[in-house]
């Protein structure tokens, strides 16, 4: 479903280009679950946000779904992030004068859908992240895994296909790391495709498949060719 | 209607977050609209037309007839009696009305104390001519003298407590008079049929005395008049129709070119009359004024406030210029909330919208705060100048322009910050 195939993206300044990814090729099939690791710096979040349209890429291509995102407009890319892909990020980016169901009503608003299915979309999430008795508090009354919880909820209620989580449990303790990652796991099986930047190697092994980056450079066993499928 | 709401909802928690910042952004604002406000009200009242279907069809003819040379001379704004008895022997104009303005005391009964009054001295065809609505009564049959008058509506109030007052009989200087009709409330603004010397900006007469009479009882004219022989301007009622005193303003009214035309020739064939008999010897200086020139042609626009306009202007620029600043902090601050609102799938012309109704709800609020320093900015200026308190109302029109004047600065004061918000990075924010 996500085709990468000789994506580069160079970050220019008045002085130094700086490659931040080289010639990336990359195929993520329908409900995987993989890790991207790599030392800091290495270009994993930037390759995160290209797939999340956040970003721009220099050279290549990127097809979702066998569309490729390159020329898009404006408007495509932000209806593409709204109905097919969901953000996890580490610092959870709730806003914090808004209750836990605004929060997670907040993607929904921009698809127009009605009230009544907002609703219902968002407390089936509430349920799902076990938060649904807390659902008119503000994020500062929960706890940092409560509040990545909700991030979670916000980021499945729109039912994406796809689900980009940027260090999901960067700011929490393992405790609450665990349950977080049981939640991903949960939600995976449940047909959703998963792409997580970690630092953590315990979580990276949990993941179905592990992706390394190192200087803007994929490391990977399953390395999609582009020659060799052509050929297929 | 559910998503207006909505998007309110987020303005409005926008301003709770940071309440100071836009509290001071609509003060600003507020500031240099108020004072702006109380400006353009006193202009626009000073620059409107009173009379917009007569204002091109009123004259104000002037004519320099003088038994010695002057060359360059400008014709006075004032006739005399003979001067008027010439000119108001043609039949082109439609209308024509010679006036002047005097001061007198009036009372009910001679135990009463007298009031001091305004009186306008003039003729019939003056109610028609300036649409002067009657409210009792009617005006005088002819233009021969008689010992009756009109009242304003206030007039009438104050020392009937009443308005209808026809057939009841007052002391003007103590002489009795016979009430024959009632204005209703009536006040042009500018009074252009009394323009030279800044009139234009005093109230209306409180009654109306025919012209005829106003000679024969030696009411003298209160404003500038002017004579050039042994006549004496005291001497009305002797001397008044037959000496050279200046001090009648005259007006016709000519509905067409044609008449406008024909008009002017006459006036000049009467100059040509005069000098050929010899009682004019300088060039001919004859002057037509439309009434919706008077005011410039006498030079009474109002100085100060056209400096007024200009400073008030400029306040208001360096107001959205310091207000566009504090709104681009207030919105970069908030940036993060945007990239967030783009990254969860909201397009720009979606958080435009959201743009728009924060730029409404502050347009609000600025209204508000503009129309109360307003007030009290045209009072304070009344307080100063009591002379344009006339002119210090506002009407339908006046207050649709001015909201519309908000709703612009308020957009002013939010579109670039809205769109730097809106265009932000938004990985780097949300990485943050």
């Amino acid at each position: 479903m996500i085709t990468l195939t000789n994506l580069s993206k160079i970050f220019r300044t008045e002085l130094i280009e700086t490659h931040a990814l080289r010639d990336i090729n990359l195929q993520v099939n329908e409900g995987e679950f993989a890790a991207l690791t790599g030392p800091s710096g290495s270009g994993k979040s930037t390759l995160l946000n290209i797939l999340g349209t956040l970003e721009n890429f220099d050279a290549g291509d990127y097809l979702l779904d066998g569309i490729s995102v390159k020329g898009l407009s404006d408007a495509a890319l932000s209806k593409l992030r709204n109905e097919k892909i969901g953000f996890i990020f580490q610092s959870f980016n709730l806003i914090k004068d808004f209750s836990i169901y605004d929060n997670i009503e907040l993607p929904l608003r921009y698809r127009g859908l009605k009230a009544s299915e907002r609703k219902q979309r968002i407390e089936h999430a509430l349920e799902l992240v076990g938060l649904h008795a807390r659902r008119d508090y503000l994020p500062g009354q929960l706890s940092g895994g409560q509040q990545q919880r909700v991030a979670i909820a916000r980021a499945i209620a729109g039912q994406p296909r796809i689900l980009l989580a940027d260090e999901p449990t960067g700011n929490l303790d393992s405790l609450m790391a665990r349950q977080v990652m049981e939640l991903l796991e949960q939600i995976n099986q449940q047909g959703c495709t998963i792409l997580m930047v970690t630092h953590d190697p315990d979580q990276a092994r949990r993941a179905g498949r592990h992706i390394q980056i190192i200087d803007g450079q994929l490391h990977d066993s399953t390395l999609y060719d582009p020659l060799t499928r052509q050929t297929a | 209607m559910e998503q207006l709401f909505y998007y309110l909802k987020v303005s409005w928690f926008s301003v709770k977050r940071a309440p100071l910042p836009y509290m001071l952004t609509v003060l600003i604002l507020s500031l240099g609209l108020g004072v702006f406000f109380s400006n353009a009200t006193f202009y626009y009242r000073m620059n409107s037309d009173p009379l917009p279907d007569k204002s091109d069809k009123l004259f104000f003819p002037m004519m320099m007839l003088v038994p010695y040379q002057c060359s360059d001379c400008k014709p006075p704004s004032v006739l005399s009696y003979s001067n008027v008895a010439k000119l108001a022997a043609s039949d082109i104009p439609s209308a024509k009305a010679a006036m002047y303005s005097a001061d007198g005391y009036l009372r009910q009964h001679a135990t009463q104390p007298p009031t001091p009054v305004n009186i306008r001295i003039t003729q019939r065809d003056f109610f028609t001519m300036f649409d002067v609505p009657l409210l009792h009564g009617s005006v005088w049959a002819d233009d021969q003298a008689r010992d009756e008058l009109l009242l304003s509506k206030a007039s009438a109030e104050k020392i009937f407590g009443r308005s209808d007052v026809t057939g009841q009989q007052l002391l003007l200087d103590d002489r009795l008079f016979t009430v024959i009709g009632v204005l209703d409330e009536w006040q042009m603004l500018p009074k252009l049929y009394d323009a030279f010397g800044r009139n234009y900006l005093n109230a209306a007469e409180d009654i109306y005395l025919p012209l005829e009479s106003g000679y024969d009882y030696n009411y003298l004219s209160n404003r500038n008049s002017s004579t050039f022989d042994d006549a004496d301007y005291r001497k009305l009622a002797t001397d008044g129709r037959t000496k050279a005193i200046h001090q009648l303003q005259y007006w016709v009214q000519l509905d067409t070119p044609a008449q406008q035309q024909a008009y002017r020739q006459f006036m000049a064939n009467l100059v040509a009359d005069e000098k050929a008999a010899g009682r004019h010897p300088s060039a001919e200086a004859n002057q037509l004024v439309m009434m919706r020139d008077i005011i410039r042609y006498f030079g009474g626009e109002s100085g100060d406030i056209k400096a007024f306009a200009i400073v008030t202007l400029l306040f208001l620029l360096v107001c959205i210029f310091n207000a566009s600043h504090l709104s681009l902090n207030r919105y970069l601050s908030n940036q993060y909330e945007f990239s967030l609102r783009r990254a969860l799938g909201a397009k720009r012309s979606q958080l435009q919208l959201q743009l728009l109704v924060d730029m409404s709800m502050m347009s609000a609020f600025t209204l508000g705060g503009a129309a109360v320093i307003a007030y009290g900015s045209i009072n304070l200026m009344n307080y100063l100048w009591p002379s344009n308190r006339l002119f210090a109302s506002w009407d339908l029109q006046l207050m649709l322009v001015l909201a519309a004047l908000t709703l612009i600065c308020s957009y002013l004061v939010t579109l670039y910050p809205s769109l730097r918000a809106s265009f932000g990075s938004l990985n780097k924010q949300l990485k943050e």
